[in-house]
């Protein structure tokens, strides 16, 4: 099966960006939950989640008692979101919204971004417009909070045109062993990154295992550009962090997790 | 920042014994200076900031392009304006600092040549230059920075042993000069701490003399570039790959950002 992007299965976004037979998260990236509820209990309600997806902070966050929307661009995303809360018993504020184009009649003491959605901003102009868009709902001293991956040479390096296996989880229904392999391919100059994907899910009683694929396009940012970013779409205050511990960025193969005040 | 040895700059003769001889860019300068007539017949005025010993600038001059200078080097300038009446030429150059210099003119083209710009080490000392330089243009006049591109190979090159950056004849003792790089990079900060190191060497290459300096420089990316240009009030800008005017594909090359002040 092939798909045009990665939100086109819901569940299997789940099963891929879930947690493994351990309980932990598949990826360090994916380990920021514990950071986007303990921000939100210290910014305060309400939250605006941006690129909320099926819910993998959203829903913990309710959990937590803290009131917070979300919005998607993908219905198929939200549906899902909708139904794991049901099963949940939580009621969530989700809606079907463009991070470059969005008009909700809340204002926002925090909104994130988390897992790198900000990288599918392709151009300047995109990126600007969604920082403005979300500046726009923050309240006066309210916070933006965003993560994306710091394009970091040596992994670059050691990745671009070679298929490797990125992620080895265990499928939640089966028990059985699902992987990951991607291709990655960097534009240098272009700050571009194109993935393709290969997932292997080992089906139960010996059958052929399931061959699913699809792509993406992330447009990677540098530390002093994000900067630029902010300041271009009226941010004034920010501060930059390697990894969701609260230590400065100072490595390349750091998560770059950002935070920006609207004065 | 305080550095333990002396700017380059402080010894403007053995800067020109190492660098003077570099012309693969001084074609493109010329033929930029000469774009820059407002119309046929009317030559247009030219501003080089960081001008150094006039390895441009005096070129530029002696080509019949009305080009003044801004360099924040007294000692530079004064070899620039030695070499100047030795070769009969007439020029204008002003000692400031290019993040805030006020000369009589307004220019066609305002230029940063040779890596000039990497001495604005923050985004402030970036932005205040690139907007002293917008007020000096001209309406409709451009600004055009050339700078190395950080890319990949660059920052793959972990070498921490002295590198031969440039090699020129000693014009006085009949040997070679030698111009030696030992680098110190952060990815992340986009910083290159440099001690280099000037050898003169004798006509059977033993060396005679040394001397050692210590400078800094921060690189930007072509997206950041386009931000800088955007956040201190220009119109509308470019990004070209070198200086044969090709479009910025690879990340192994120059970078020559174009930033025209509204007409």
């Amino acid at each position: 099966m092939a798909y045009t992007s990665a939100y086109l299965d819901p569940a299997l976004y789940d099963v891929i960006y879930g947690r493994g037979a351990d309980g932990k998260p598949v990826r360090a990236a994916l380990d920021d939950v514990a950071f986007y509820v303990d921000l939100a209990r210290r910014q305060g309600n309400p939250v605006l989640e941006v690129a909320c997806g099926t819910g993998r902070v959203l829903l913990p966050t309710l959990e937590a008692g803290i009131e917070i929307h979300g919005i998607d661009l993908e219905d198929g995303m939200l549906e899902r979101l909708r139904a794991k809360a049901q099963a949940r018993d939580l009621h969530p504020k989700v809606f079907r919204g463009d991070m470059r184009d969005f008009t909700l009649p809340a204002r926002y003491r925090l909104a994130t971004i988390p897992f790198r959605s900000f990288l599918h901003m392709e151009s300047t102009e995109d990126q600007i417009r969604a920082l403005r868009c979300i500046r726009e709902h923050l309240e006066p001293g309210g916070v933006l909070a965003l993560n994306v991956f710091y394009p970091s040479v040596d992994f670059m390096a050691a990745n671009d045109g070679v298929r490797k296996l990125t992620i080895q989880t265990t499928h939640p229904d089966t028990g059985l062993p699902v992987e990951v392999y991607d291709t990655s391919r960097y534009q240098r100059a272009q700050q571009r990154l194109s993935v393709e994907r290969l997932v292997l899910v080992t089906n139960p009683g010996g059958a052929p295992a399931s061959m699913i694929e699809y792509g993406f396009t992330l447009r990677w940012i540098y530390r002093f550009e994000m900067e630029l970013l902010l300041r271009a779409a009226g941010f004034s205050r920010f501060d930059f962090h390697g990894g969701f511990t609260g230590d400065p960025l100072t490595s390349d193969r750091e998560e770059m997790v950002v935070m920006a005040r609207r004065d | 920042m305080s550095a333990s040895l002396p700017s380059p700059y402080e010894a403007p003769d053995l800067y020109d014994l190492a660098l003077e001889g570099f012309q693969d860019d001084f074609g493109f300068w010329l033929d930029e200076s000469r774009r820059a007539a407002p119309a046929p017949g009317r030559p247009g005025r030219v501003l080089e900031v960081s001008c150094g010993t006039g390895r441009i600038l005096l070129r530029l001059r002696a080509n019949g392009i009305d080009a003044e200078g801004v360099d924040l080097s007294a000692p530079m300038l004064s070899r620039l304006e030695a070499k100047a009446k030795a070769r009969g030429l007439a020029v204008h150059v002003y000692r400031a600092d290019m993040r805030d210099f006020t000369t009589e003119q307004r220019y066609h083209r305002v230029f940063i040549p040779f890596n000039g710009f990497a001495h604005c080490e923050t985004v402030e000392d970036q932005l205040r230059c690139l907007q002293c330089c917008r007020e000096h243009l001209e309406p409709g006049g451009a600004l055009v920075v050339d700078m190395s591109y950080p890319g990949h190979e660059y920052w793959l090159d972990v070498r921490t042993e002295r590198i031969l950056e440039a090699e020129s004849p000693h014009s006085e003792s009949g040997g070679t000069t030698r111009m030696y790089d030992t680098r110190t990079k952060d990815r992340v900060a986009q910083l290159q701490h440099s001690i280099i190191e000037i050898e003169e060497l004798d006509e059977r290459g033993k060396p005679t003399r040394s001397h050692r300096f210590e400078t800094r420089q921060r690189w930007v990316y072509r997206y950041e570039l386009e931000l800088l240009f955007r956040l201190a009030g220009f119109s509308r800008w470019e990004i070209l790959g070198g200086w044969d005017r090709r479009p910025l594909e690879t990340d192994a090359g120059q970078m020559v950002g174009f930033a025209w002040k509204a007409g």
